[in-house]
């Protein structure tokens, strides 16, 4: 038997496949980039691997993020799914709470973007549970053979159960879900208490359903891939990143589709936690540019914020996911003219194909790429990595079309290239605002973490249109979201819905509850292989006042805590969010929240450059703010632990290309980051 | 180009406070109709109390109407607005909506000037009056619908009015709440406030310059797209059913002519003002053509009081739709919304590729209010959306807020309603049957059924279009009419004489609350609906067998399509309609607010209308005339007046379908 000394994080992305090979003895890191291939993304993986060139039989474990749920969904090529719900109410899904929540305003053509389940496939069961948990109707005795019947005729491919107050008392949800699962086969059934036990019918029903119509396309997928990897003889497991931050098994994703829909960008919130710990740092917030998008979140005491309510396309998804916000502005974005004559920058973007005029593959639209190029900050006289040659003369004259189009006086073609990058810096510093402002925190109190192909060439501009005084940019920032899934902990998500006032609840049957919870956390977890020394358990509360209708997420240990902690707690995260607490108001608990981590073994890791030596490549003008600057060009390779350097300066790697803007100073940290810092006037 | 680059970074900044400003509403209020029902909206003002930005999620009636109010209040206080005021407002004849939605206004200073307004108009629960909620359909006059404020200064430099604000909240119920939801929009105006500073103090005196360049951009645009379309005069009207006293309609009438690059609206000819609550101040008006307008003509096109200059609006003061002191205003969406729906008229006719299905009318207020078994005292207020219209190309959707609306919910959880009251919703469905048929359908509306479980209750509602049902156009036929009914051990009870008009009707324990809202008109004629959409609907219950056959001709046996049954039973279908010759009569032929036509006797007899029915002519061009029916013994034409012929866009001579008008859609057996 060889040793398993690999583990190989997977993260597989509109345009590119990325491999991170981890050797455990060695803490060498291998990478690897091939494109995507859509619709078969396990070719991608296959041949990343064999250009990677190690041993599959010393293969530990594979980590896997994968964008297959969002794709899924967005294409709509999700399963035929069955919905079985109470009588009344098998237009939940559709009626909702009648918002349009896509868009629509002064658009007499909007049309509401159809419900997941067709109607003739939502059926209706008399069963129903009263608001305090009373079983008015019981489903004992319905008989389910019909549904299925029809299902079967139907060629139904996966089925949801989804009852009304099913929160509150799950027993007639977990009788149908008992009978179907007897009756259905291979077919794959859920219930909504299951997915996610929290009140609101629509939010609930809507989670479950998602998650029904796309268990079929995950497990279909990671079986395939785990096959095609088999047929190479590697027996490795296949663990996939949880939309949480955490690990899932291959079985747990295979059951819980509606975990995985930010298996893609949570590796990079991994990641930069463990980069923030490395170079001292506890509050960041991560800024993760790519070619059609930039994912930012927001991580507080080295702890990724985690958002409960969620939505994609017009769908509501409840289930704890990590906060981030995904904003439709990357390398590939394109400029345009609106309505009324002024500039537009994204969300359309050039993508990998044609990508951007200067890739020279036929895109004739200006991108912020092309903007980046004629300013300089890219070079034109060399190959980038992958081999591509750019041509300025075609990003020029993507401008000059767009300046005709605009049809006023434009200036030079400088300076509206510089214009359109200011534009999408001030979309990107939105998002930023939103991840912190919208949630009661200042983004001056962070840093600022830019990686992904194109945030270290972004990331400086955005944090001066915010006043933030800490850039960090990591060393391999292309590859930042695959070292993340390489880091990460198996993690469970538990919630219970219990709670009211708090001077009304009794604090023994509180703790009595946070018992089952974890009892139930530490089972699973030793069932995934975690001994009890690797369990990891933190419970919060969601708390308001009555009254209120949002909660906030206040830590807590359910053995020492006392009401009046608790009460005092809220009362200074309300006061820290929204600017003052209200302590003569009631307080109540909602719902009781475990996460649970099963922690792998962490390698340690350093990325310093012991030797410096000169890291200038050359010298070139680049334009900062409204001038030419000659301006070095630097490899960080050079760059040695402990150096300072100051701006502006142009700092190269392989996957990345830091623009650093006069004021700056960076320091290459003994982590291997660079920790930039600037000061303001104001 | 520097300019261009500004004015985007401008807009951006703009619009990111506006959002700010919604997520610090919506985090720190304590009224559930507000953080869950978002019934409110923000915004930004200039200097001289201009639009210059609101969010994707705002209102318009909330915030078509904020120039209105911030120019009283810049007129009021004029030279007297220093750093650290604040003013409130909810006075509906000098701009407000209606009294239960307060707008607060924060005055932002740069470099010690008077830069912009922050604007904050949020529905608060209760602002007194005779009923709780303050909304109900059987008013008589103002007062009872509350507190009435004028342009008030609310905060002098900084220091608040207290005993005026004692005053206020002590003749407001749940006092506690209202002080939530006053504290969450003075954090907001703060927060405002310093974010519209940083922006100055970034951009400079460019800041306001970009703002009046944004303004006029949105105003070339909009005049470019009316230049492109036809001058001309175009008619409409439409009906309030009843003011709630009074078993007589209401009437807007307008003449909207479209004049180089402007649209003039002129509402001469209105009903006046009455005593019960469906009449509105003058905001409102331009509100609603403002909203249409740009719909049809300009809608992607950021909103700012650009989208305004080329209209003008004529409205005659004491008519319901400008009422003064002291016509009750708690109608006041009703108002609004049916304007939209005349306006909507008119304009499919100036730009008919966009001619649209009308909507369900008014708000559709619905107040259940009792005491549970623990004695305390509960209001449940929801507002339930209908279908949409259907327009060239496209069905309605169902039970969604339209598009003249902000997106926010009209229905609340069924787990939080259940939870929090003594009420159980039984059902909450699509109103199967009920679209407006066409070649095009419009949207289904909802039925929900909300059961008394203990306690004694009492139920209000708000509604139009309970009996004139939204119109079809381009031939489509009317969706089907709102209707508020109690279940009584299993028979249906009226709540009121006045349909959609119910004020404390008393609940017993078990009755059932049923809300069925309106389906969308739709669009074209149902004969011309492709039969395999039809077919779809039957597969997915939203119409029967029976609908398909009855009323789109389409023939389905054992679930599939009979294609040459279905071309016999069009052509059938085809042939028994009534078309009559149009007959100029030589005078007006009005009932009070009543168009009246004179139909044949035995046209009558064909359509089963009698004497006083709602008939309709269909040109098959935009929407259709509707008018009641005086009948006559002999002739065989139906006899109009020249301004119906103006409505009709017709001539004496030109041969029109004509059709009863029924409050839901009929399948025969």
């Amino acid at each position: 038997m060889s040793k398993k000394n690999f583990i190989v994080g997977i993260d597989v992305g509109g345009t590119f496949t990325d491999l991170l090979c981890l050797n455990i003895n060695s803490q060498e890191l291998l990478s690897e980039k091939v494109p995507s291939i859509p619709g078969r993304q396990w070719e991608g993986v296959l041949s990343a691997l064999e250009k990677l060139g190690i041993d599959y039989g010393e293969i530990h474990a594979f980590v896997h993020g994968t964008t297959i749920a969002t794709n899924a969904l967005l294409e709509r090529k999700g399963a035929k799914t069955g919905l079985v719900t109470t009588e009344g109410f098998r237009d939940t899904l559709e009626i909702g709470r009648t918002r349009r929540l896509i868009g629509g305003l002064f658009d007499i053509k909007f049309v509401r973007p159809k419900p997941l389940v067709t109607r003739d496939l939502r059926i209706e069961v008399e069963e129903r549970v009263a608001a305090d948990g009373e079983i008015l109707k019981s489903a004992d005795d319905i008989d389910f053979t019909p549904i299925i019947e029809l299902f079967r005729k139907k060629n139904v491919q996966a089925i949801a159960i989804a009852f009304i107050n099913a929160f509150r008392n799950d027993a007639n949800e977990n009788a149908a879900l008992e009978k179907l699962q007897s009756l259905a086969g291979d077919i794959p059934v859920c219930a909504s208490t299951g997915v996610v036990a929290e009140k609101g019918e629509f939010e609930r029903f809507s989670t479950c359903v998602l998650n029904a119509y796309l268990t079929p396309v995950i497990s279909g997928y990671l079986e395939t891939l785990a096959r095609e990897l088999g047929e190479q003889g590697i027996s490795a497991p296949v663990n996939v990143m949880g939309s949480n931050g955490g690990v899932m098994t291959l079985e747990q994703a295979a059951k819980f589709a509606a975990g995985t829909f930010l298996s893609g960008p949570v590796g990079g919130a991994g990641g930069a936690v463990r980069i923030c710990e490395m170079a001292g740092v506890d509050d960041c917030i991560t800024f993760d540019m790519g070619g059609t998008s930039t994912d930012v979140s927001l991580i507080h005491q080295l702890t990724p914020r985690i958002s409960h309510s969620n939505q994609l396309d017009a769908y509501p998804l409840q289930v704890p996911q990590l906060d981030i916000h995904t904003i439709g502005a990357g390398g590939g974005s394109i400029a345009w003219v609106q309505t009324d004559g002024t500039l537009e920058v994204g969300p359309q973007s050039a993508g990998a194909m044609p990508g951007p005029a200067c890739y020279q593959r036929g895109g004739t639209e200006p991108t912020i790429s092309d903007a980046n190029l004629m300013l300089g900050r890219l070079p034109t006289d060399r190959t980038l990595a992958g081999g591509l040659q750019l041509s300025i003369e075609l990003s020029e004259k993507s401008f000059e079309d767009l300046s005709l189009r605009l049809g006023e006086d434009t200036g030079s073609l400088i300076q509206l290239a510089d214009g359109v990058l200011r534009i999408a810096v001030s979309k990107m510093a939105g998002a930023v605002r939103e991840v912190s402002v919208h949630r009661g925190f200042d983004p001056r109190d962070f840093a600022l973490l830019g990686f992904g192909g194109a945030g270290p060439m972004h990331v400086f501009l955005v944090a001066e249109e915010l006043s933030i005084p800490q850039v960090i940019v990591p060393r391999f920032p292309g590859h930042l979201s695959a070292l993340g899934q390489l880091l990460a902990d198996l993690r469970r998500d538990f919630v219970t819905a219990w709670g009211g006032p708090l001077d009304r609840l009794d604090v023994a049957e509180f703790k009595v509850k946070a018992d089952v919870l974890r009892e139930e956390a530490a089972s699973l977890l030793s069932s995934d292989g975690f001994g009890e020394d690797r369990h990891e358990h933190a419970f919060t509360v969601d708390m308001r006042y009555v009254g209120q209708s949002f909660t906030l997420s206040i830590p807590c240990d359910p053995d020492t805590t006392t009401w009046d902690n608790l009460r005092e707690s809220f009362h200074s995260r309300h006061e820290q969010t929204f600017g003052r607490a209200d302590r003569h108001s009631d307080v109540e608990l909602v719902n009781i929240r475990l996460f649970s981590l099963g922690l792998i073994e962490k390698p340690e890791l350093s990325f310093a450059v012991d030797e410096g030596g000169d890291p200038i490549i050359e010298n070139r003008q680049v334009w900062f703010g409204d001038d030419w600057v000659d301006c070095p060009i630097m490899d960080r390779t050079k760059m040695g632990a402990g150096e300072i350097f100051h701006g502006p300066m142009i700092i190269e790697e392989a996957g990345g290309t830091s623009v650093v803007p006069p004021r700056w100073t960076v320091t290459v940290h003994g982590s291997g980051s660079l920790d930039c810092r600037r000061q303001y006037d104001d | 180009m520097k300019d261009l680059v500004q004015l985007e970074l401008i807009r951006e900044s703009l619009i990111a406070v506006v959002n700010e400003m919604r997520a610090n509403i919506i985090h720190s209020s304590y009224a559930p109709i507000i953080y869950e029902g978002h019934d409110f909206s923000c915004a930004l003002m200039s200097a001289d109390g201009r639009q210059v930005a609101q969010g994707l999620a705002d209102h318009p009636i909330h915030i078509f109407a904020v120039p209105y109010s911030t120019q009283q209040v810049v007129a009021t206080f004029k030279d007297d607005i220093n750093e650290g005021d604040l003013f409130l407002h909810n006075d509906p004849y000098t701009g407000g909506t209606h009294l239960n939605d307060i707008l607060m206004l924060q005055p932002v200073f740069f470099a010690g000037k008077l830069g912009m307004f922050a604007a904050m108009r949020c529905h608060w629960n209760d602002v007194g009056g005779m009923t709780p909620g303050s909304l109900s359909g059987r008013v008589n006059e103002i007062i009872q619908e509350g507190i009435r404020i004028e342009p008030t200064k609310i905060c002098d430099r900084g220091v608040l009015n207290e005993p005026f604000m004692g005053l206020l909240f002590n003749n407001m119920r749940a006092r506690s709440e209202r002080l939530g939801d006053f504290n969450a929009m003075l954090g907001t105006g703060r927060k405002a406030e310093e974010h519209l500073q940083r922006l100055y103090n970034r951009f400079g005196e460019e800041l306001l310059g970009g703002i009046e360049q944004l303004i006029e951009r949105s105003e070339r645009q909009l005049r470019t797209k009316i230049s492109e379309r036809p001058d001309g005069d175009y008619f409409a009207e439409g009906y309030i059913e009843s003011d709630g006293t009074n078993p007589d309609p209401l009437v807007v009438k307008l003449k909207l002519t479209v004049q180089n690059d402007e649209i003039i609206a002129d509402f001469t000819g209105t009903s006046a003002q009455t005593n019960g609550p469906t009449n509105c101040g003058p905001a409102m008006a331009l509100n609603a053509v403002g909203t249409i307008v740009k719909s049809f003509l300009d809608p992607k096109t950021p909103i700012n009081q650009g989208s305004f200059n080329p209209i003008t609006v004529i409205s005659e003061e004491g008519t319901f739709i400008n009422a003064h002191n002291d016509a009750p205003c708690g109608g006041m969406a009703e108002c609004k919304f049916l304007i939209d729906s005349v306006v909507a008229s008119a304009m499919g006719k100036v730009a008919p590729e966009m001619t649209v299905g009308d909507l369900k009318g008014g708000a559709n207020h619905v107040i259940i209010s009792g005491s549970g078994a623990d004695g305390r005292n509960y209001i449940h207020y929801e507002w339930p959306a209908g279908g949409t219209g259907a327009s060239d190309g496209i069905d309605g959707s169902n039970a969604v807020r339209s598009f003249n609306e902000g997106d926010f919910n009209s229905i609340q959880s069924v787990e939080t309603v259940e939870g929090q009251f003594p009420l159980r919703v039984e059902r909450c469905e699509v109103r199967e049957g009920m679209c407006g048929d066409g070649e095009f359908r419009g949207g289904f509306g909802l039925r929900r059924d909300v059961r008394i479980l203990s306690g004694r209750g009492a139920l209000s509602v708000i509604s139009e279009k309970n009996v004139i049902p939204p119109y079809g156009v381009e031939g489509g036929s009317n969706g089907a009419a709102n209707s508020f009914t109690v279940i009584r051990d299993g028979e249906v009870v009226q709540p009121s004489d006045v349909p959609g008009k119910v004020s404390g009707f008393t609940l017993a324990p078990g009755d059932i609350v049923r809300e069925e809202t309106a389906g969308g008109g739709g669009y074209g004629d149902p004969l011309e609906r492709d039969p395999a959409m039809v077919l779809a609907d039957v597969e997915e219950c939203y119409l029967s067998n029976s609908d398909a056959f009855a009323r789109f001709g389409v023939v389905i046996s054992d679930g599939q399509l009979d294609v040459s049954a279905t071309e016999s039973r069009r052509q059938a279908m085809a042939d028994k309609r009534v078309v009559v010759n149009l007959e100029l009569a030589n005078n007006e032929m009005m009932d009070g607010p009543r168009r009246q036509l004179s139909i044949p006797n035995d046209v009558a007899k064909k359509l089963g209308v009698s004497e006083g029915g709602l008939v309709e002519l269909v040109t098959g061009r935009g929407a259709p005339l509707r008018a009641w029916a005086t009948i006559s013994a002999d002739g065989e034409a139906v006899g109009v007046s020249s301004t119906s012929l103006d409505i009709l866009n017709a001539a004496p001579g030109d041969r029109v379908r004509i059709r009863a008008t029924v409050s839901r859609p009929e399948t025969a057996a």
